[in-house]
């Protein structure tokens, strides 16, 4: 049977991916965020998950707000890395495991999560800003992800509890695939953060570091929690962390957090936590 | 809570956010560079003035979403430290020097 052997929070800021194609590993600016992400690439190594469950949000890349889904599940082999207006990141294609993902969808369905699917489709730094940290994509990739993109663009958002709820039925999904399989979830998004209006350049550490701990302790309390509390606390674009609630809800009750980074160099909070 | 991207700003700023999200090809991209009406034609006159003037609080507060400026911004070399520090009505200077890294850019 397949297993969830832990799980990773992180940012998804589309300049850490900058950071990284640059080679930035030294540059005193970068490198407390380079060493942050160290112990989670060792970890990643050392345990070897087959796949790595992604939740994270596309930025109205692929997805446009004509048909703006609010949970889609990807259910290919492959995942073409997606323009934002630069080209493509130099990196290869995502590997897929449309096997898992049809499992996962259908197990989800039957547990009243209506998903959208979706195949063929380029995935954005949403999900590969944070992976080129943790994972090396030479020669290739070392295993499969399955992206899972969530409305965090246009309100109505889903709710944190719901996230949290949707977590928990994916470690049903994934618990029940026969095949024998080990699975790292990962959930991104923040930390604080505002990009527009006159509160843009907002941050707050104080409460970061209060979600990091809560996220580890106290989910539940977290799941609790209104949108417009957490836009409130950590501005209009940081309420995206209640992607990390899936991952959570996906992770046992009495999962601990075995290493956290925190880092706020320019305009958001780049966080990563590892929990097993 | 001011600038919400919601339904109503959604429906507001549908047009010219596709034109922003056009972007992320590059033939649009190129056609744009070169050519910028031909590549808005579909946009009203005020809304082509606002992207030609690269006026980031005018897009937003027209309903562009955050995600579609961001597409434009790549495109024509800005950063998004330079989009934060127009909406909040300072220069790039200014806003760099309340940063904890002004260099992470």
């Amino acid at each position: 049977m397949a297993k969830i052997i832990g799980g990773i929070g992180t940012s998804h800021v589309p300049t850490i991916a900058m950071a990284f194609d640059k080679g930035k590993n030294e540059d005193p600016d970068w490198k407390p965020l380079f060493k942050g992400y160290q112990p989670v690439a060792r970890w990643l190594q050392e345990k070897k998950p087959d796949v790595l469950f992604f939740c994270f949000n596309d930025h109205a890349t692929t997805f446009f707000f004509d048909h703006y889904p609010t949970f889609a599940l990807g259910v290919s082999d492959e995942y073409r890395i997606a323009d934002e207006g630069l080209g493509q990141r130099p990196i290869p294609p995502l590997k897929g495991d449309a096997a898992l993902s049809r499992h996962i969808a259908a197990s989800l369905v039957d547990d009243e999560f209506d998903l959208t699917v979706f195949q063929d489709l380029p995935l954005d730094h949403g999900l590969h800003s944070p992976l080129t940290m943790m994972w090396p994509s030479k020669p290739d990739w070392p295993g499969r992800v399955v992206p899972l993109v969530v409305n965090v663009l246009q309100h109505p958002l889903p709710k944190p509890s719901r996230c949290y709820k949707l977590g928990k039925a994916i470690r049903k999904a994934i618990e029940s695939y026969p095949q024998d399989l080990t699975v790292a979830m990962v959930g991104t998004g923040g930390l604080s953060h505002q990009m527009i209006g006159e509160r843009a350049g907002f941050n707050d550490e104080k409460w970061d570091l209060e979600f990091l701990e809560l996220i580890e302790r106290d989910p539940e309390r977290l799941a609790g929690m209104s949108i417009q509390d957490f836009m409130r606390l950590g501005g209009n674009e940081g309420a995206e962390v209640i992607m990390w609630l899936i991952m959570r809800g996906a992770l046992r009750p009495d999962a601990r957090k075995v290493h956290q980074n925190y880092y706020l160099p320019m305009t958001t909070a780049m966080a990563v936590a590892l929990f097993e | 809570m001011s600038y919400v991207f919601d339904l109503e700003r959604s429906a507001r700023g549908l047009r010219l956010n596709r034109f922003l999200h056009s972007l992320t090809q590059k033939h649009v991209r190129a056609l744009f560079l070169k050519n910028p009406d031909d590549a808005m034609q579909g946009l009203s006159e005020q809304e082509k003035d606002m992207v030609r003037r690269l006026d980031w609080k005018a897009m937003q507060d027209h309903g562009a979403s955050f995600f579609c400026l961001e597409k434009l911004a790549r495109t024509k070399g800005v950063s998004n430290p330079e989009m934060v520090a127009h909406f909040r009505g300072e220069s790039l200077e200014a806003f760099l020097r309340t940063r904890r890294v002004p260099g992470a850019k």
